[in-house]
């Protein structure tokens, strides 16, 4: 198997080189797509990650007229009836694949215990389980453990009050994300080259001082030493061990990398997406979807609206737009867009009643997340919140029912179980959900 | 071999009395020696009786390495681990021991992976990250003074604070008086977020060494706890949980704690008095307040809990499993592996008054600890039974300073201070360790991701210490004039593996480099040696 993957790979890099000379990449192209039919799992997720706790009721749930809705106007989007705010003209335009969930009722505002709920369903114990966060549970069920690409792909999180809730908990390090572009102080102004170096995977390439043939033999007796110690020690530590290496030589040795290296789109495409961390990570994560991988996650941080929310929500808006708007087009285009399911969600929402600071303050009470794309019956919004936006008065939906909902749209088994680091199973969505069968396609 | 040594112990321990002047009080006998004699007797019997053949002991490269990092958190340096190899001395296992324990590596350590058990929420929670560093220097300090198990607990039940909960998203514990231990060990109530329930729970789950987490909302699925057990286990911490200003007024005559002990269980209307697991209750008084009723309770001689709690937790540590395993989990459906070891080993700690050093050269003078980690026989495959070592994986701190050691690599001493996982300095390479090798796994079921292989093979880090220019250890051995390539090689084995290669390998490494290796450059294929010496497993576990 092994084999016959490493002479396709071989073949397919010397299928590129002199594609770029005689054929304009064809011969890469097919050998390319013959790969991907092979190795492309059936569906894919993105999950657009708002850090910070998202001001809905500003996006979603406009509350016009009424003194707690602020200044923003609402928009139609292409689906009947279905409006959302005028800050958000590209996605409008994709209403029709938009479920939008208005009845959100979850009961943690603060940041940390917010992100855990909304990222693995569950509240952090001070010392209890360790729960796998969504990413990682879902890569789990539609990955595959010999691709070339990692399953779950963290594209510029911000882990800072909730590193745990980023993690795979129980399911261990194999169902950890790969994450890029994290941790720097990034913002408008840095300069593109910055970003797109911070969007590569750390520690991909060899270093310049080692040279081809140094490399390949120490490779070689590498894995003699591997061997030789796992001969005495069976067990999963030294596999585990082997596993990795011979997953990232793989990653480095195929055309992984230049997934990664986003100088090789077109300028306009780059412009479309918005020329921000959160824009080019959407459009990384296209690519990523494009090659297989089940699970992609893109933070835009900067939510935490505790003053000037209008300002500061207008602005990021735009930023959303650009970046989700041009995702789904691509995916359309592509024809993945069916099979790719889109959430989008924050660790909570913010309060209706506007602060004297112009500000509005954590609200988990009443609030709305979003699920687009593949599996998704678009065009409509499900629940419905008070005249002040204070309550739900219809569909309440819990963090365990959105997430059974998402499950469902990806055709995973929700109530399936894993075994925890307790010794006790437990379900990939636990009790009680009651997911939302009417926006499941 | 080892029963050699164990005879050549005794009969030097017999032979004192005969130097000592009449008169004088006989030297106490070394707890250390009967806590090895009681594993040995219990473990071996469980071999016999399932017909398990044990692994070979280990020679002294192996166990040199492996008391390392289990005692001061990193491997021994190549000169540490050759003049241990080289010592004549029979009893040196156990005098290295012993010298370990007085070093201050051995206090940092199991500072560090106490803090790591009792205040997880702390690696990873930035706003609890303070607390976990200041609860871990007291900690460092209890180790290297060997404050006995039992008043570690106690201090830490004990401390005296008010807590300020006018921001309900954020309590505060702020302490009370002047002791700087007390401004330390509130962090412990600070890291459980000052909640009574956390706080039952953590104490429950760290020192009687039973999770009652589930129990908190609803009874336990598998094992006895109630949810009212759980609540009445929390109430011991219920002055963390202030009562709102127009609370009614309780029915009946005032009690001494007043409402001290008392608590609601969450979402009900239900108030529950505190109370032990044992259904048994203290004779409450005005004078001593909930939190001394459960320190006198639990580190009472008497409390098995406790003191099984204890041992098994430390063995656990040194074999990285426990004979309670895990050891949060008691119940029928979950024995212990050796349920007289364990009682008997509990009943040892507190008859040495819960010195955890004399636990520590106990467990590590046990045949079991010094079983070579190689399987020879399929007997030995179940790791509860421990016949042969099981191979754990290294925190991330062990694995840099073992990296360090090896490596020669020089870090200022600002670069060691207050690390913590989500706050990666990427100039740092300690900081860049941290966090790409954090981990939550069991120790014996380690895995390794596709960037911490990325970053081993292609980092900044090993490209620095494994180049010519800048890898001190390497240049060292590569310009040691007079040496051939086979001394050059002996020394890189022991300063990544602690041992000399074995004759096939000295053969083929040294016939790579003395063709040049890939570029016909023996000083560039040495430093292929030692690149590949460092990515190996046999460096990157304790075995």
């Amino acid at each position: 198997m092994l084999d016959s993957l490493m002479s396709r790979r071989h073949l397919l890099r010397a299928g590129a080189v002199s594609a770029t000379v005689s054929m304009s990449g064809m011969l890469g192209k097919l050998a390319m797509a013959a790969e991907q039919s092979k190795t492309k799992p059936k569906r894919s997720c993105i999950l657009l990650w708002m850090n910070g706790g998202p001001s809905t009721i500003d996006l979603w749930d406009l509350k016009v007229g009424h003194e707690n809705g602020g200044p923003y106007k609402e928009v139609n989007t292409t689906a009947t009836g279905l409006k959302i705010s005028e800050h958000l003209p590209k996605i409008a335009m994709h209403g029709d694949q938009l479920a939008i969930l208005r009845g959100m009722t979850t009961k943690e505002g603060d940041h940390a215990r917010g992100t855990y709920l909304m990222r693995t369903g569950q509240l952090p114990g001070a010392a209890g389980i360790q729960y796998p966060s969504i990413g990682s549970l879902v890569s789990k069920e539609l990955g595959d453990p010999k691709a070339e690409l990692p399953n779950f792909l963290s594209i510029a999180p911000q882990r800072f009050f909730a590193q745990e809730a980023f993690g795979p908990g129980f399911l261990g390090p194999v169902h950890a994300p790969l994450i890029v572009g994290e941790n720097q102080a990034f913002n408008n102004n840095t300069p593109m080259n910055q970003l797109d170096d911070a969007l590569k995977v750390a520690d991909l390439t060899k270093p310049k001082s080692v040279d081809d043939a140094s490399a390949a033999v120490r490779l070689d007796l590498l894995r003699e030493m591997q061997e030789d110690f796992a001969a005495g020690r069976p067990g999963q530590m030294a596999k585990s061990h082997a596993a990795a290496y011979d997953r990232a030589i793989r990653l480095m040795q195929s055309d992984g990398a230049k997934i990664f290296d986003l100088t090789t789109e077109k300028d306009s495409i780059r412009d479309k997406y918005g020329r921000n961390l959160f824009g080019q990570g959407c459009l990384l994560a296209r690519r990523l979807v494009e090659k297989g991988v089940p699970f992609v996650e893109v933070s835009l941080g900067n939510w935490d609206t505790h003053g000037q929310n209008f300002d500061q929500v207008k602005g990021l808006s735009g930023t959303l737009d650009a970046a989700w708007a041009s995702l789904m087009e691509d995916l359309k285009d592509r024809g993945l867009l069916e099979t790719t399911t889109i959430v989008w969600m924050g660790e909570f929402g913010r309060t209706p009643k506007i602060n004297q600071g112009r500000g509005r303050d954590h609200y988990p009470n009443a609030w709305s997340t979003v699920l687009a794309g593949g599996g998704i019956k678009g065009g409509q919004a499900i629940g419905k919140t008070s005249a002040d936006g204070t309550t739900v008065e219809e569909r309440p939906t819990t963090t365990l029912d959105m997430l059974a909902t998402l499950c469902m749209a990806l055709g995973i088994d929700y109530e399936k179980t894993n075994p925890s680091n307790v010794g006790r199973p437990i379900r990939i969505v636990d009790k009680p959900c009651n997911p939302i069968k009417e926006v499941v396609a | 071999m080892f029963a050699c040594l164990r005879l050549t112990a005794v009969l030097a321990a017999l032979a004192i009395p005969t130097t000592v002047y009449a008169g004088e009080p006989a030297p106490k006998a070394d707890p250390a020696e009967a806590i090895a004699a009681l594993i040995d007797k219990h473990i071996s019997a469980d071999w016999a009786a399932r017909g398990i053949k044990p692994a070979t002991q280990t020679d002294d490269a192996e166990f040199v390495r492996r008391v390392y990092l289990d005692m001061i958190g990193r491997a021994p340096k190549a000169p540490e681990s050759r003049e241990f190899i080289d010592d004549t001395n029979p009893n040196k296992r156990a005098a290295l021991v012993d010298r370990l324990l007085t070093l201050p590596g051995h206090a940092g350590h199991f500072a560090a992976v106490t803090r790591a058990a009792w205040l997880p929420q702390t690696m990873s929670n930035f706003q609890l990250a303070n607390a976990g560093f200041q609860f871990e220097n007291w900690l460092r300090m209890r180790y290297r003074d060997n404050t006995p198990a039992d008043e570690v607990v106690r201090r830490i039940l004990t401390v005296q604070f008010t807590v300020n909960a006018q921001n309900p998203m954020f309590r505060f514990v702020q302490p009370v008086g002047t002791d700087p231990d007390n401004a330390t060990l509130v962090g412990f109530y600070q890291a459980n977020e000052a909640r009574a329930e956390n706080l039952g729970s953590s104490v429950s789950r760290l020192f009687v060494g039973v999770r009652l987490e589930c129990a908190q909302c609803h009874d336990h699925p598998f094992a006895k706890y109630t949810r009212e057990q759980f609540w009445e286990f929390a109430a011991f911490f219920a002055e963390m949980n202030p009562l709102p200003a127009n609370s009614p007024n309780l029915v009946g005559p005032i009690q001494p704690q007043s409402d001290k002990n008392r608590i609601t269980i969450t979402n009900t209307e239900k108030r529950v008095v505190a109370r032990f697991f044992d259904g048994s209750s203290p004779d409450w008084t005005a004078e001593r307040s909930p939190r001394l009723e459960l320190a006198d309770w639990l580190t009472n001689p008497n409390n098995t809990y406790f003191s099984q709690n204890a041992v098994n937790r430390m063995w656990a540590h040194f074999f990285g499993i426990g004979i309670q395993d895990p050891v949060d989990e008691p119940g029928d459906n979950n024995p212990p592996s050796h349920p007289l070891l364990l009682e008997e080993l509990a009943k040892a700690f507190v008859d040495a008054k819960f010195d955890n050093q004399a636990l520590i050269r106990g467990i590590t003078r046990s045949q079991a600890y010094q079983l070579s980690s190689k399987m020879t026989h399929p007997s030995q495959s179940d790791p509860r039974r421990f016949a042969k070592m099981n191979l754990k994986g290294l925190t991330p701190a062990q694995l840099f300073d073992s990296m360090v050691a090896a490596t020669g690599h020089r870090e200022p001493g600002f670069m060691r201070q207050n690390q913590f996982n989500f706050n990666q300095q990427p100039n740092n390479p300690r900081s860049v360790f941290l966090n790409r090798f954090a981990s939550n796994e069991k120790v014996t079921e380690a895995n390794t991701t596709i960037l911490q292989a990325l970053m081993l093979m292609n980092g900044q880090f090993i490209t620095d210490v494994t180049s010519l220019e800048k890898g001190e250890v390497l240049a060292a051995i590569v310009d040691v004039p007079g040496w051939d390539t086979k001394q050059r090689i002996t020394a890189l084995f022991l300063s990544t593996f602690a041992r000399n290669p074995s004759p096939e390998e000295l053969e083929k490494f040294t016939s790579y480099v003395d063709r040049g290796g890939a570029n016909n450059d023996k000083k560039k294929a040495l430093a292929d040696v030692f690149w590949v010496l460092l990515n190996s497993p046999e460096f990157l576990f304790n075995h």
